[in-house]
């Protein structure tokens, strides 16, 4: 692998749902260490390009690679064992399981075996100890043994947030990581993502221009399901195919 | 941390009280009772192992039954055709509950919940009606008996038609097994498929393969299937084709939901419940299935965990 190869590569994806295309022909490349923002209007295919990236959807035509290896036609597990890591729009979480238990869950699946039958959960150290660095790392060490289904909703998308790093991934996906919580609460995980930036490469789904112009480096717009755009926010912000989308682009003036 | 420490010495002193128990209970019942505790305790496995499957991984198999009867026509087949021991038999019914599993887990474990219920009961229906059929092999509808070898352990010679033999011959197995899935279900597989349960989709995305996964607690679920259906048919001396019927599918489901779902405990607990009901209401009701149901209802209206999930939180709330 040289070094000028993309983390992640999507070449030419096109996905169609029976007569409507999702997807057409979207190219785009995210180098090592990047924050990239996917941005664009209500249905511009934005979830189906994350889902389309991480094996939940065949690519009708078109190749994804990761690290320079093709990863279209691999299932969810396998690309998350190569190193892609993701959160959903809406949170999926196991609702009963306690932060600490979730969090092992992921951790378990990089232990040499995840499967053993008869090792005791207990007695395996070193996961126990990764899951309080993580649940620190995040900010819910003080819940540890509360039940995901009673967290706020913002903990929750951080709890996501903490499984989603618990595999130790390359590249970690964000599917609208502040939706639907409350304005401290996305204060906070914004300043979450902008500390797991430096260590992390990481492509994001975000509705608040705001917070994209604050995280990302570059913005890819989709419009339709075709990239419209693609710079930094500034070359962004003066484009006009991307103002007229936006009706008017008064979400620009900030 | 104090709370779930004091929760696993309480857990630890009832095993050994209710071990302490049974032990006693040996020794010192007479034959009827004796032999509905020795059926109540190769139900147990039964139970256990099923929890597995529905309790642990979700997955509501009607094809149990199959595990059931293989493992039932796995020892005595293999005492009558083959000659083999009581203990290498039991290793034979386990073995063909694997294989059994194994092949129908693989057709049905990837559909989606209703098609797995449908399919699992498919497979019941079929492997019932091919024991019929193939009477020479399974005695039909008569069924096969058999008559026990002695057990030989180095210089001591066992013979399971006494009933004190047979009694701690059950409970060494029912012994083991509980310790066995226990440390299953401590262990990262038990936790992951428990993370199965409470999501598929999640778990799938932290790359767990879970075809893998649910295929063995399939397969584990019914290697104590098929070791209950052996003991049972040992206990009997005899397997019928009966053994197949969908009954033996049903049943355990109701042992899980009364006693309480996704814990080995419940299970026992349900079939301790059945069992008795079965054998002292009968006696003066026939209809008593009717006052089961309603007895199931009520149970699983106060608490959707069953008896061991109301007790749970009954003494969470004390402590």
């Amino acid at each position: 692998m040289s070094l000028s190869t993309p983390l992640l590569k999507v070449e030419n994806v096109t996905r169609h749902f029976g007569g409507l295309e999702a997807l057409g022909e979207v190219t785009l490349s995210v180098n090592e260490g990047e924050v990239r923002g996917i941005i664009g209007p209500n249905g511009a295919g934005k979830t189906t390009l994350f889902n389309v990236i991480t094996g939940e959807l065949p690519v009708t035509s078109g190749a994804v690679y990761l690290r320079g290896q093709k990863i279209t036609g691999l299932s969810p597990d396998k690309i998350c064992q190569m190193g892609m890591g993701r959160t959903f729009q809406m949170t999926l979480i196991f609702p009963e399981l306690t932060v600490f238990d979730s969090i092992w869950v992921g951790v378990n699946a990089r232990s040499p075996t995840p499967w053993h039958p008869f090792k005791l959960v207990d007695a395996m150290k070193d996961e126990s100890d990764r899951v309080r660095e993580l649940a620190a790392m995040v900010g819910l060490e003080g819940k540890l043994h509360e039940r995901a289904v009673n967290l706020s909703y913002g903990d929750q998308k951080v709890l996501e947030i903490a499984m989603a790093l618990s595999t130790r991934p390359v590249l970690l996906l964000l599917d609208e990581p502040t939706q639907g919580v409350s304005p401290q609460e996305a204060e906070m995980i914004l300043t979450l993502i902008k500390r797991l930036s430096e260590k992390i490469t990481i492509v994001l789904i975000e509705h608040s221009i705001e917070f994209v112009v604050r995280l990302c480096g570059n913005l890819t717009v989709l419009n339709r399901g075709r990239v419209l755009a693609e710079g930094t926010p500034e070359e962004i912000s003066r484009d006009t195919e991307v103002r007229r989308v936006y009706l008017g682009g008064d979400v620009w003036n900030f | 941390m104090v709370v779930r420490q004091n929760r696993k010495k309480t857990r630890t002193f009832l095993l050994f009280a209710v071990l302490g128990i049974l032990l006693i209970l040996g020794g010192i019942l007479p034959r009827g009772a004796q032999s509905l505790v020795i059926q109540m305790m190769v139900f147990s496995i039964f139970a256990m192992g099923y929890d597995i499957s529905l309790g642990y991984t979700n997955q509501c198999s009607l094809g149990h039954s199959v595990f059931f009867g293989v493992g039932a026509y796995g020892v005595v087949l293999s005492m009558t055709l083959l000659k083999m021991g009581i203990l290498s038999s039991l290793g034979m019914a386990v073995l063909a509950g694997i294989v059994a599993s194994f092949l129908t887990g693989l057709v049905s474990v990837r559909l989606s919940e209703a098609y797995f219920v449908i399919v699992t009961a498919l497979f019941s229906a079929i492997f019932h009606l091919l024991a019929l059929d193939m009477s020479w092999l399974t005695g039909g509808d008569d069924g096969l008996t058999v008559s026990l070898p002695k057990i030989s352990l180095g210089p001591l010679h066992i013979s399971l038609y006494n009933p004190y033999v047979n009694y701690f011959f059950v409970l060494f197995f029912l012994v083991l097994s509980y310790l066995i899935l226990r440390r299953v279900v401590y262990a990262p597989l038990g936790k992951v498929f428990v993370a199965i349960r409470e999501n598929e989709k999640r778990a799938r995305f932290l790359g767990y393969n879970i075809f893998a996964y649910k295929l063995s607690a399939f397969v584990i679920s019914a290697v104590f299937t098929a070791l209950s259906g052996g003991l049972y048919a040992l206990a009997l001396r005899y397997a019928t084709t009966d053994f197949f019927s969908l009954y033996w599918s049903i049943i355990p489901i109701v042992w899980c939901l009364v006693g309480g779902l996704g814990s080995l405990m419940g299970p026992c607990i349900g079939v301790l419940l059945l069992s008795l009901f079965q054998y002292y209401v009968s006696a003066w009701w026939t209809h008593y299935l009717i006052l089961f149901g309603v007895l199931i209802l009520i149970i699983l209206r106060i608490s959707k965990k069953g008896l061991v999930g109301y007790l749970e939180k009954f003494v969470g709330r004390q402590s």
